[in-house]
């Protein structure tokens, strides 16, 4: 660290000004620069394929990722957020549920969006203009955690022990992704999708990726947050235990419903509670046909695993 | 008269292949199988759909047989379903398990003789869906399970009373759509261990009660060719929607016909084994629609029951439902349309009827 910036850190006033943040439950202002490009996307394994998409990264030099960067605040944090689009086309940002600005950003503009995350959950950050815009890859996640990043869904919400993001996304790579990132027009009456993702990846990656797999110990309670960001609705099973869903779609439950299976309409969210109930490796998947696969490929579609140990 | 004639030709297909297979695996099996008394344990023969309904304590043997049922357009599709070994009531679903809360599930499955894929998908077996079960029972071949014959144990709490399912969970995208799937009812008990109708551990009695299985049909996913990886399931264009596997395309030829007495308290168990969305509702014979009352979801009580009009039943799911009937005679509806994942837009003949006489 730079001698100047140390001795300035170590100032007294420094000290006071950090020591009041964190003990008066407010935090930093979290600042996030975004940038909208054409690329490729990849599902590796069987079935797998490059697939042309549009989408979000926070690095200038680099392509876009689906879904976009995580984005995160805590209740009561002011966000500032910056979008740089580099896309031929126009587009838009917003987060469904927190900021309400449609404004086009033209090809080559950019637009900056200030606002307060005052209500803890999981949003979906997209491109509204059209449904071809984020069926093409433009979409994420918001997480606001409660304040002070304490492990409950929200200020006197439950409590978790591990958490876990599922942003789920389907594609139909040659009747809308292939033609549209050509330049070509998509017919949207057709939409016959192919791939089916979780946090990006195709089943057969999702099961192995330790921030996607849902484990804990036998006794612990992992929440999970749960987005759709594709274009239809899904109906995830889990296997080994029942969960409580404690919010639907932005929506807190006064009494938490159980299930084990969420149906998670196309656009929207959801957050529940899994208790770790039996030791040992289990699925969590779609319980709809193709959804299971990539381009016919059993479970190399929406799924991952669920372990207890 | 079109509907009649189709019941019977499934029935005779049915009651063929299953007299050839039942013969092949008896020889095989002769010692091994466990098959009408499981059946006739329960005290009652038959559940929704006509199906066999077995006590899942008895230590009965499934096994599955191809059944080749001639759809409402007159084209044949076959089916792969779970049957009672020894019995000749092989039915799409298969047979609804029961089991008493607190006692202790055994029963088989043999696939012996059954039709199946080549590797990596061969073999069957049956998933506990919703009954939480260890990984040694879960019935998933990716985490272990034996998929050539298998013996299933496993208990449940009062939290389970309620409907849940079981399934093959083999290439499930594959085996399901074949028609391997069938309720699976966790009972409350008594003191001496008898089942009591109640709708979940500290719910309402129920007079009568049948189970409504849910399904569609993708007739590529049945063809010979539609077998491994194929792109086949890449794509899903369900053709005929079934409750107990049948169409039920009319009040006049509706799926399934019950009958209870009027002013009774009636329960019907969803239970979603299909592939898109699905609404369910109860109509009278003017098409007014009647409120119903929700007490379970995914076989577990809901905080506080809901009175609605209209119920959302999505894949991978069950929901048990009561009504109480009005004191007159007459007739209700019960029905259910399925619709698409996209846009919930209602698919052509996607309306499935029963009738209910009281």
């Amino acid at each position: 660290m730079d001698v100047k910036i140390w001795r300035m850190f170590k100032r007294s006033e420094w000290y006071i000004a950090v020591l009041l943040l964190m003990f008066s439950g407010a935090s930093w202002a979290s600042t996030y620069t975004l940038y909208i490009k054409s690329g490729n996307w990849v599902v590796n394994g069987s079935g797998g394929a490059t697939i042309k998409v549009w989408g979000f990264t926070d690095a200038p030099t680099a392509g876009p990722i689906v879904p976009g960067p995580l984005l995160e605040s805590q209740e009561g944090e002011s966000v500032t957020i910056t979008v740089y689009n580099q896309h031929t086309l126009p587009h838009n940002f917003v987060v469904r549920g927190i900021t309400t600005d449609q404004t086009q950003i033209p090809a080559g503009g950019n637009r900056t969006y200030v606002f307060t995350t005052s209500t803890a959950g999981v949003y979906l950050f997209s491109d509204t203009i059209n449904s071809i815009n984020r069926e093409m890859g433009l979409y994420g996640a918001f997480v606001v955690h409660a304040a002070g990043g304490i492990n409950k869904a929200w200020t006197n919400g439950p409590s978790f022990d591990i958490e876990r993001l599922w942003v789920v996304s389907d594609m139909d790579k040659s009747r809308w992704n292939d033609i549209a990132g050509a330049g070509g027009t998509v017919n949207t009456s057709v939409y016959k999708p192919n791939y089916f993702m979780m946090n990006g990846m195709g089943g057969f990656d999702a099961m192995r990726a330790p921030n996607t797999v849902l484990q804990g110990n036998v006794g612990q309670v992992g929440l999970v947050r749960i987005v759709n960001a594709g274009q239809f609705d899904e109906s995830l099973h889990f296997h080994a235990n029942h969960f409580q869903i404690i919010d639907a779609d932005g929506a807190r439950l006064s009494s938490y419903e159980p299930g084990d299976t969420i149906n998670v309409k196309a656009g929207t969210t959801a957050m529940l509670l899994y208790k770790f109930y039996r030791l040992g490796n289990y699925p969590m998947h779609v319980h709809t046909a193709q959804m299971e696969t990539a381009n016919g490929v059993y479970l190399n579609g929406a799924a991952t695993l669920i372990v207890g140990q | 008269m079109k509907a009649l004639f189709s019941l019977m030709q499934d029935t005779l297909n049915a009651a063929w292949v299953s007299r050839l297979l039942t013969l092949a695996i008896g020889l095989f099996f002769l010692m091994d199988l466990a098959p009408m008394e499981a059946v006739a344990a329960m005290g009652k023969m038959v559940g929704g759909g006509g199906v066999d309904v077995v006590n899942a304590t008895s230590g009965a043997t499934l096994v599955v047989q191809m059944v080749n049922k001639t759809m409402s357009d007159g084209k044949n599709v076959p089916f792969w379903v779970f049957c009672v070994s020894g019995s000749s009531n092989c039915h799409l679903p298969g047979p609804t398990l029961e089991l008493g809360v607190g006692q202790t599930a055994n029963f088989n499955l043999n696939v012996m003789g059954a039709p199946q894929e080549m590797p990596p998908y061969q073999g069957h077996t049956i998933h506990p869906h919703g009954l939480d079960v260890l990984q040694s029972e879960d019935g998933v071949p990716e985490t272990g399970a034996a998929v050539l014959g298998d013996n299933y144990k496993f208990t449940v709490d009062t939290r389970y009373v309620g409907s849940h399912m079981y399934h093959c969970h083999v290439h499930t995208v594959k085996h399901l759509e074949m028609g391997m799937y069938a309720a699976f009812v966790v009972k409350a008990v008594d003191n001496l261990g008898n089942f009591t109708n109640v709708i979940n551990q500290t719910g309402p009695a129920f007079d009568y009660e049948w189970n409504w299985v849910l399904s569609t049909v993708d007739p590529a996913y049945h063809a010979d060719n539609a077998v491994g990886d194929s792109t086949v399931f890449a794509d899903y264009n369900p053709k005929y929607f079934l409750v107990n596997g049948s169409e039920g395309l009319s009040k006049t030829a509706p799926a399934e016909t019950v009958t209870a007495a009027a002013g009774k308290k009636i329960a019907i168990r969803l239970v979603g084994i299909h592939s898109v969305n699905g609404t369910f509702q109860i109509k009278d014979a003017n098409g007014s629609s009647q409120s119903f009352v929700i007490y379970n979801r995914d076989g577990f009580a809901l905080p506080s029951p809901q009175t609605v009009t209209s119920l959302e039943v999505n894949p991978g799911r069950t929901v048990d439902v009561m009504a109480t009937l009005p004191a007159a005679s007459g007739a209700w509806y019960p029905q259910i349309t399925y619709k698409s994942l996209r846009n919930a837009a209602a698919y052509t003949n996607g309306t499935v009827y029963t009738r209910l006489n009281f």
